[in-house]
């Protein structure tokens, strides 16, 4: 080591020199006006290694908020904007708040009700009945008392929440001016990361948007607290009002209009593309009678030994055993029949997933402009609430299981249309490559390289489609759906315990066999 | 002399999406590949690369990575399209083929090797092998008979039922080259395909594949980026620096002459003893003043390690012959020089 040829000069970590200067520097054109008081304070919470803040800055405590909008904190502006307002509503009740509002606008009501009774008191035809009159007008009077006493107490009450009011505001303030530096310096340290993206120095933009801000929230705010009887305008929006401005009076609501022309059109094209919709039914009821004819048409032991048979195949013999379990308490409940009626639904709902899903998905995965228009249907498919577009599936489709099968269909197809998609494009490019080169066309390309090698994600997309569409079972037969799906709403209705219960244990169990049948299957392929 | 099996003439690439009008730039202005990627955001990945490769030739192009060595190669089977020059394999021209064609040339007549294997993960050894052969729609019974063949010559007999991955690395590499085999083509091209291997197992593949693919015949065109495989494994050697062919020349063309400061780095490492012929560091016989009688004689194809072996026996210089005659000497101090690569007096 002694005769290292390196000129690099070692010094020990200790005795490292601060380089203060090109520091100085930097702090100085972040900060633009006043560099010289932040490099100061930047220094001191640099050297500050407790936990007590040690700077405090004037500007930011007297300004509030406005500071912060000057410096481009927005964060903390908004959070002091609030918390500042706070502070003013306390102190705007105390100073000119009506405190027992209130109670004196409950106290004449009152007073109105025992004239009221002093009248019918005069007016009465017996003693009886005049006593009885002024014995109410009586205890109003006392309830009159009450709420005048209350009222004055209330009033007494505005010099505390002054008080209140003012000492938050200060609190606010203290606490603002100690924390400036403290979040400026924040800034600056993102600023030395991402000098185009962080805003420097101070900007009389900045600074205005942050007074028109406070002028449009603050007093508004600070008004309607503090005023017991504000505009009502400030209470409600204005429907009406805008309404009779744009359709003229007695024109209805903008709602109103909005509504019917949407319906006049929804129910137009239901009419002209009848044809369409009505082909578009047949086809999804072909494949649901399809199933249900095998499920339920088929004699019960048949379909039991067929789906225990296929559950020992799939997934071996715990679940084989679990399956025959699920299927007694079914049968004996007397759920066999509408058993097999949601899995005929869910199952034509799967299978057109899939037959839709998968295609949609290789071709999303092979192009990138093509999956970058769909995915915000295929968020939208997931997000929006399934009874928002039940409705409009009643419009063209009608009610009964084929309609209930296109709004699973819509809930269920995203997961495998993704998944697909992402096995595609998971695919390495070099085998892709590799087949390319010895000639493949992109049919035998698809066929033997891509579509085998996303096969795992493509069958997690499918196993993650039928957990879906089982999902929707229930809420299709809002729009008519059969199966086990009606039981639960049936009981729904009636608050039935009993039945609910019984019924949704039913579809649980259809639920665990479905899914543990299908992803023994899919490990048993994965594994080959 | 045979015409070249594999044929470049002043091939460019020019990647992003301005390419054409790149090429025009370059082609009119000659703009440099720092310009070019400044005015139209283009990179050059080849630049007016020609060369020829005859049959049963080994053709390694040498370079580092993001040298354009894989992009130079990919141009052969059209993989990569160049944006301008001509390409001919045995006599057809790629770049007019249609795709048909050209799926038929890349099933028939060229096989590849990547350097990280791309085997298909879910069929068997033999059904990667034979790959090719079903693209070609080959009956099976055929093509499992082929590829038992193929799988035969790289030593794998046994493993045809296995999974790819359940092979080391090196047997990977070898089920590639067998599938690169399996459908007899004319042209083998290898991109890098032992750099992932650990060293001794590249020596080994090395040595098995100069030996196969002298036994076969093949045309190869051998990517890599270590100098020593290329000079093991190269009848010829085309050295590539960001994108241009700096060199092209026989191991000891390389070696002794470098062509410039580039190449002399690359090989100054490269141990000349067994690279050096006698040949190219003999002097004329005149420079040697007396008798030559009992010098010990060397023909002249005899490489640095057999001449040093004469040498130390004697004082005398090593006379050097061509078919019996004598046509130059070796002395020591020439030698020596010439072990440490040719430097001049």
């Amino acid at each position: 080591m002694s005769d290292a040829t390196t000129d690099m000069k070692v010094t020990a970590a200790s005795d490292v020199e601060v380089d203060r200067d090109a520091l100085d520097r930097s702090i100085k054109e972040f900060a633009g006006p006043n560099g010289d008081y932040y490099v100061n304070a930047f220094h001191t919470i640099h050297d500050n290694t407790g936990f007590v803040p040690r700077t405090f800055n004037l500007a930011a405590a007297l300004l509030g908020p406005l500071w912060a909008s000057s410096r481009a904190l927005w964060g903390m502006f908004w959070t002091f904007l609030i918390l500042e307002i706070i502070a003013w509503v306390q102190i705007g009740r105390g100073l000119w708040g009506n405190l027992g509002a209130d109670f004196i606008a409950r106290a004449d009501q009152q007073r109105e009700r025992m004239q009221e009774r002093l009248d019918q008191a005069a007016a009465a035809a017996d003693d009886e009945t005049r006593q009885r009159f002024e014995q109410l007008a009586e205890n109003m009077q006392r309830a009159i008392d009450q709420n005048l006493e209350r009222a004055e107490a209330a009033q007494a009450e505005g010099l505390g929440i002054l008080l209140i009011g003012l000492v938050l505001l200060v609190g606010f303030k203290l606490v603002q001016g100690v924390y400036a530096n403290i979040a400026y310096e924040k800034q600056y340290s993102r600023w030395r990361i991402d000098p185009t993206g962080t805003e420097s120095g101070r900007s009389t933009t900045n600074l205005l948007l942050g007074v028109v801000l406070t002028a449009l929230i603050a007093p508004l705010i600070v008004y309607k607290f503090t005023v017991s009887n504000s505009l009502a305008l400030l209470n409600e929006f204005p429907e009406r009002e805008v309404s009779t401005l744009v359709l003229g009076d007695g024109g209805g609501t903008l709602f109103g209009a909005v509504a019917s022309w949407m319906e006049a059109r929804i129910d137009a094209a239901a009419t002209a593309g009848g044809d369409v919709f009505d082909g578009i039914v047949l086809g999804v009821r072909t494949v649901l009678d399809g199933l249900t004819l095998a499920l339920n048409g088929s004699p019960w032991p048949v379909v039991m030994l067929v789906i225990a048979v296929t559950a020992y195949r799939a997934a071996g013999p715990r679940v084989a055993i679990f399956t025959v379990a699920a299927m007694a308490y079914t049968a004996l409940l007397g759920y066999w029949a509408l058993a097999m009626e949601t899995v005929a639904l869910v199952g034509a709902a799967v299978i057109l997933c899939v037959l839709i899903g998968i295609p949609l998905g290789i071709w999303f995965g092979k192009s990138t402009r093509a999956y970058k228009m769909a995915e915000p249907v295929l968020d939208l498919m997931q997000t929006l609430p399934a009874f928002v577009y039940l409705i409009p599936i009643i419009a063209f489709f009608g009610t009964g299981n084929p309609p209930g099968i296109l709004a699973t269909i819509i809930f269920g197809m995203p997961p495998v249309i993704r998944l697909t998609a992402l096995g595609m494009r998971g695919v390495p490019e070099s085998i892709k490559e590799a087949a390319v080169a010895f000639g493949a066309s992109k049919w035998q390309l698809l066929k033997d390289v891509e579509i085998p090698l996303a096969l795992p994600s493509i069958m997690a997309g499918v196993n993650q489609t039928i957990l879906m569409c089982l999902s929707m079972v229930v809420i299709i037969s809002l729009i008519g759906g059969g199966g086990l799906g009606q039981e639960i709403l049936e009981a729904l209705q009636f608050a039935a315990k009993g039945p609910g219960l019984l019924g949704g244990f039913a579809i649980l169990f259809l639920a665990m066999v479905m899914d543990r049948i299908v992803q023994g299957a899919f490990k048993r392929a994965d594994q080959k | 002399m045979d015409d070249p099996v594999v044929k470049l003439e002043n091939v460019w690439k020019i990647f992003g999406e301005r390419s054409d009008e790149a090429m025009k730039a370059v082609r009119e202005k000659g703009l440099t590949k720092p310009e070019v990627l400044e005015q139209f955001r283009c990179v050059v990945g080849v630049q007016d690369a020609s060369f020829e490769v005859s049959r049963g030739e080994i053709f390694c192009i040498m370079g580092l990575s993001g040298s354009g060595k894989s992009t130079l190669v990919r141009h052969v089977n059209r993989l990569i399209e160049p944006t301008a020059g001509k390409i001919e394999i045995l006599g057809q021209d790629v770049s007019t083929m249609s795709a048909t064609e050209l799926r038929r040339i890349r099933a028939q007549q060229i096989g590849m090797v990547f350097q990280h294997m791309a085997l298909l993960p879910h069929r068997s050894v033999r059904d990667n092998v034979a790959y090719p052969l079903e693209i070609r729609k080959v009956p099976k019974s055929r093509r499992w008979a082929i590829s038992d063949h193929a799988l035969g010559l790289v030593d794998l007999t046994g493993y045809e039922d296995r999974l790819p991955r359940e092979l080391s690395g090196g047997m990977q590499q070898r089920v590639g080259i067998a599938r690169a085999l399996a459908s007899d083509p004319e042209i083998l091209l290898m991109d890098e395909p032992f750099s992932a291997l650990d060293p001794l197992i590249r020596l080994q593949l090395q040595d098995q594949f100069k030996a196969l693919v002298a036994q076969l015949k093949k045309t190869t065109l051998f990517i890599t980026h270590d100098l020593d495989e290329a000079i093991r494994i190269g009848h010829r050697i085309a050295i590539m620096k960001d994108g241009v062919i700096v060199q092209i020349g026989t191991p000891e063309d390389i070696v002794m002459n470098p062509a410039d400061d580039y190449v002399r780095e690359f090989v100054q490492g490269i141990s000349k003893l067994k690279l050096v012929k006698a040949h190219s560091i003999m002097e004329p016989m005149e420079r040697f003043k007396g008798s030559l009688d009992g010098a010990p004689r060397a023909d002249e194809g005899a490489d640095l390690d057999q001449l040093i072996d004469l040498a130390v026996e004697t004082d005398m210089p090593v006379v050097i012959t061509q078919d019996g005659a004598d046509i130059g000497i070796v002395t020591k101090p020439r030698l020596l020089r010439g072990i440490q690569g040719g430097k001049d007096e």
